[in-house]
């Protein structure tokens, strides 16, 4: 089952297989390979010091704290301070853009030869779908920020 | 709503079925999952790199990964190794990119990290040797190469079985044994070397 039966990989006077002594110790043994370890520990000095040493090490290792991140860490998205930047400036510029393309097609429509008719018809209708269109865009933004998973869907 | 008739919490509910309800889209077993694996995730990266915030990206990413992936998940299975696998994948890629300084970056968690809770029962001088050996535990393992390094962690930090072990690292069970008890007596020689430096 384990690569604990050769003799040569282990320093052990009496050429016991000392890979024994961490099987054991993670109790990981089978019934005979564990009454194999009780037996020689009682007599070999040099594998009783060994498994204690390592006993204390595999202790201090499993009893260490580690920091863990809080639930707000968690739930902040990883940005770093040029994507942030990068970000603002571009959304920025995207409603300076939109602003400057609305205003000169709507200054456009309205010097232009038509009927006041015509003009509330062409209006109003692109007004609902402008206004449909921002609903829609509110909702989606308030959904990115309060969605905790959302990075984590597929 | 709750994800089984009889159960008004999810605390209860096995990782399987948790699984099983995030695969067809259910927010609530999301949530649950996510909250299962993001501490295992983070603290062994931060067990396999040493920094913090390298940490938390590959335990961020790793949790991307594992929902990604949870179509393909066998949920007979245990979750535990295969997030771990996860986030060991990641770590390594990581580590290869930057070419870390471990060493270094291991000894700035230790600073960084959380003091053990103070017995008022304890002796002093025996809390002082006990965190003296954590520490130098932990820095002893900076300087084993990363394949010792993972074995040890995923056992002795992560307490692991050997089958779960097997499962992270790709290998077969009864190599398990003999790989820890070589990292093991690699972990106290470094010990033994940096006392004598």
């Amino acid at each position: 089952m384990h690569e604990a039966n050769n003799p040569t990989s282990s320093s052990c006077p009496a050429r016991f297989p000392e890979e024994l002594l961490s099987g054991h110790l993670d109790r990981e043994l089978t019934q005979q390979e564990a009454q194999r370890v009780r037996l020689h520990l009682e007599d070999c000095g040099h594998c009783r010091s060994l498994y204690q040493e390592l006993a204390d090490l595999r202790e201090a290792a499993m009893n260490t704290e580690f920091p863990v991140p809080s639930d707000e860490q968690w739930d902040e998205l990883p940005r770093s301070t040029g994507s942030r930047f990068l970000r603002g400036a571009g959304w920025l510029l995207t409603v300076v853009w939109l602003v400057l393309v609305a205003g000169y097609t709507v200054w456009q429509w309205w010097t232009s030869p038509a009927t006041l008719f015509e003009r509330l018809m062409v209006f109003s209708g692109a007004s609902g779908v402008l206004f449909l269109f921002l609903s829609i865009l509110i909702d989606r933004l308030r959904s990115v920020g309060t969605d905790r998973y959302g990075r984590v869907l597929r | 709503m709750s994800l089984m008739p009889s159960d008004t919490s999810t605390t209860a509910v096995p990782d399987a079925i948790l699984v099983q309800h995030a695969r067809s889209g259910r927010r609530e077993a999301m949530e649950e999952l996510a909250l299962r694996c993001r501490q295992p995730a983070y603290r062994l990266a931060l067990q396999l790199l040493g920094d913090p915030d390298d940490a938390f990206d590959v335990a961020q990413d790793s949790l991307l990964r594992f929902f990604g992936a949870l179509q393909r998940f066998d949920t007979e299975r245990p979750i535990k190794p295969f997030l771990l696998a996860i986030v060991r994948n990641r770590a390594r890629d990581l580590m290869r990119r930057r070419r870390l300084r471990r060493h270094d970056s291991l000894d700035a968690a230790a600073e960084a990290g959380r003091p053990d809770p103070v017995d008022p029962a304890a002796d002093p001088a025996a809390e002082a040797m006990d965190r003296e050996l954590k520490r130098r535990v932990w820095r002893a393992l900076g300087a084993l190469s990363s394949a010792q390094r993972e074995i040890l962690v995923l056992r002795d930090y992560q307490d692991l079985s050997y089958e779960e072990i097997a499962q992270v690292l790709g290998v077969p069970l009864g190599t398990v044994m003999s790989r820890l008890h070589r990292a093991r007596k690699a972990l106290k020689a470094q010990i033994e070397a940096q006392g004598h430096a």
